[in-house]
């Protein structure tokens, strides 16, 4: 893996008309290293024709200032200033789609490269991941908690606009009605579903051996505090099942 | 010296130019075309004028059709196909489908491509909407002289989107190859638009253009110039239609915006594939394929058009992308190839 090779001489990058602090330059080459030495990088961009058409088949790129050829031309190019740039606001406007990656004619994915810099501007606690992630602190909670992450006592007529008149379907009695449902790990409305014990803790393990807490830690150091102890209280109730079992056991052998 | 004659498979340009060049050199050839009627692809697929010469196909193809029909050393077979071949160089026996066993001392592939299939690209409306039409049917409206004209309608369009690499440098379809000749076509078949329909606006969308050589000047220069073609940096994410018009969606990458534009036609400059006999051929006649799928080339400074067998050679766009200008060269260059072939073994078999 090649490093950064950019024939830029500037030490230190900043905005002349903006009070933050300029960047030094290693700054930004570590930061581009990290979305480069990712195993998918290589996988997810080949090249670039500059044909625009994950651009033209994007639906982020038609409301926002944001353009998947220009971030597989940053990548490209080693643009390590456009990169950081991109990464402030640019990035968070790709609604993970992938229509780029079905169309590239490089087979390139625009989409998962966007969601390597997503990675690394948490890995760097950048304040621009901080900002757009903490609107979905909810849902975060109840994700990384439960495994599922929108349960219908979490709808409310402000936060969904986009269903239009369907919105007044919310105020249908939810609970009676999941009664209805045949399985009866429906019959919920505080989570999507009933979810079991034993899965809950495995999922935990599994956040922990992928690094998603460790992420949580980084842009969100209080609801990593929640969600710990929730962990460690369901963890508990785990252990506690297990004990029981194992007495019943022994009850019946005696 | 008797020379057993060369047996040639396809008779599009390159096959007829190699039957006429070993005719004028007093050579006995075979022409076998599975076609009922001889001229490949610019005849059969009714091209109107052809670049570089700005010739109507039926002219000048036609003409070399004329040549090889008319010739007494040469015999051809129509509608005929190659069932069964072995033997080795100076001493091949083909059988042929319509019963007739010959014997060749040498064989010249001349079996030439197959358009690309728009309907592999769906998103791009071919099949779907009537006003989605190939580089190919274009050239039919011109060549038979009805004129460019909506499929769904018969009303001359008043914009006209012409969209390259249908077919080429499309990784997702597996094909990575460029088809070499559609950007000079597409700049041609736009200025012929443009002399019919004067009103008519025509766009070609590009992600490189590839006028190669003196063809620059002859097409991309003057199809801008003195036809006012627009040509926009981007590829095409879809064709749709509000029901009226044609909704092409895409990005003018030069400006970095997303663009939509309504239009009447957009017509698709598909590509070359492969000639879909391609396998059966290789094992017919006992010759590797290249990667793409394509007849391999033996090696690029020995014989000219050799293939992967001795005795037999290869010409014209079986062998990749190729112009016709390009195919008659190899044809040429093939037939010498051949020829230098079958004389060798006679002048051997007088002195034994």
């Amino acid at each position: 893996m090649s490093h950064a090779t950019g024939s830029r001489v500037q030490q230190h990058i900043g905005d002349p008309l903006s009070a933050e602090p300029a960047l030094p330059l290693t700054k930004l080459e570590e930061i581009f290293k990290d979305i480069q030495s990712d195993l998918r990088f290589d996988h997810e961009l080949n090249g670039c024709l500059n044909c625009g058409i994950c651009t033209a088949t994007c639906p982020a790129a038609h409301y926002y200032d944001f353009s998947p050829r220009e971030i597989v031309q940053l990548l490209w190019t080693e643009n390590l200033e456009g990169i950081y740039d991109a990464m402030q606001e640019k990035i968070w406007a790709c609604a993970q789609c992938y229509t780029c990656a079905a169309r590239c004619p490089f087979g390139n994915s625009p989409g998962g490269l966007v969601m390597l810099m997503r990675e690394t501007a948490i890995k760097h606690g950048m304040q621009s991941a901080k900002n757009v992630l903490r609107p979905f602190s909810r849902v975060m909670l109840k994700l990384i908690s439960t495994g599922n992450q929108l349960s219908p006592d979490m709808i409310n007529r402000d936060h969904f606009a986009d269903w239009g008149p369907n919105i007044s379907k919310i105020e249908a009695p939810l609970k009676l009605l999941r009664q209805a449902i045949p399985m009866p790990t429906l019959n919920t409305t505080a989570t999507a579903w009933e979810v079991n014990l034993k899965t809950s803790v495995e999922l935990y393990t599994i956040w922990e051996e992928t690094g998603v807490l460790k992420q949580l830690e980084t842009v969100d150091e209080n609801l990593f505090d929640v969600i710990s102890d929730i962990m460690d209280e369901k963890r508990e109730d785990w252990k506690d099942f297990l004990a029981d079992q194992e007495d019943e056991k022994d009850e019946k052998d005696d | 010296m008797n020379a057993k004659p060369v047996l040639i498979v396809g008779g599009g340009p390159s096959g007829l130019a190699a039957a006429r060049a070993l005719a004028d050199v007093g050579q006995r050839a075979i022409l076998v075309e599975k076609e009922p009627r001889l001229g490949g692809a610019p005849i059969l697929s009714g091209y109107a004028k052809l670049v570089p010469s700005g010739e109507w196909a039926k002219d000048a193809i036609g003409g070399m059709v004329s040549a090889v029909e008319g010739n007494s050393l040469v015999t051809v077979h129509r509608g005929c196909t190659v069932n069964e071949f072995d033997g080795k160089p100076g001493d091949f026996r083909a059988k042929l489908s319509n019963g007739v066993s010959v014997e060749a001392g040498a064989v010249i592939l001349c079996t030439g491509f197959t358009h690309f299939d728009s309907v592999n690209k769906p998103e791009w409306g071919f099949g779907t909407f009537p006003d989605v039409v190939t580089t190919t049917q274009v050239e039919q409206m011109i060549s038979s002289g009805q004129g460019v004209r909506c499929p769904s309608d018969g009303r001359k369009p008043q914009r006209v989107a012409i969209l390259l690499c249908v077919g080429s440098r499309d990784r997702q379809i597996g094909r990575e190859w460029c088809s070499k000749i559609c950007c000079t076509v597409s700049s041609n078949l736009a200025m012929e638009i443009r002399e019919e329909l004067p009103d008519c606006h025509v766009y070609i969308y590009y992600m490189d253009i590839r006028t190669f050589g003196l063809y620059e000047t002859k097409y991309y220069w003057k199809s801008q110039e003195e036809f006012k073609v627009k040509y926009i940096k981007a590829r095409i994410a879809e064709v749709t239609s509000n029901g009226e018009k044609l909704i092409v969606k895409g990005e003018d990458t030069l400006v970095k915006r997303p663009i939509t534009i309504p239009f009447d036609m957009v017509v698709h400059a598909i590509g070359m594939d492969p000639n879909v006999d391609n396998k059966t051929l290789a094992k017919t006649f006992g010759v590797g394929l290249e990667p793409h799928g394509f007849i391999g080339k033996g090696n690029s400074y020995d014989a000219l058009g050799a293939t992967t067998r001795a005795g037999i050679f290869v010409a014209g766009a079986a062998t990749g992308p190729e112009t016709i200008d390009d195919s008659i060269a190899q044809g040429n260059a093939a037939a010498m190839a051949a020829f230098a072939l079958v004389s060798q073994h006679a002048a051997r078999g007088v002195a034994a």
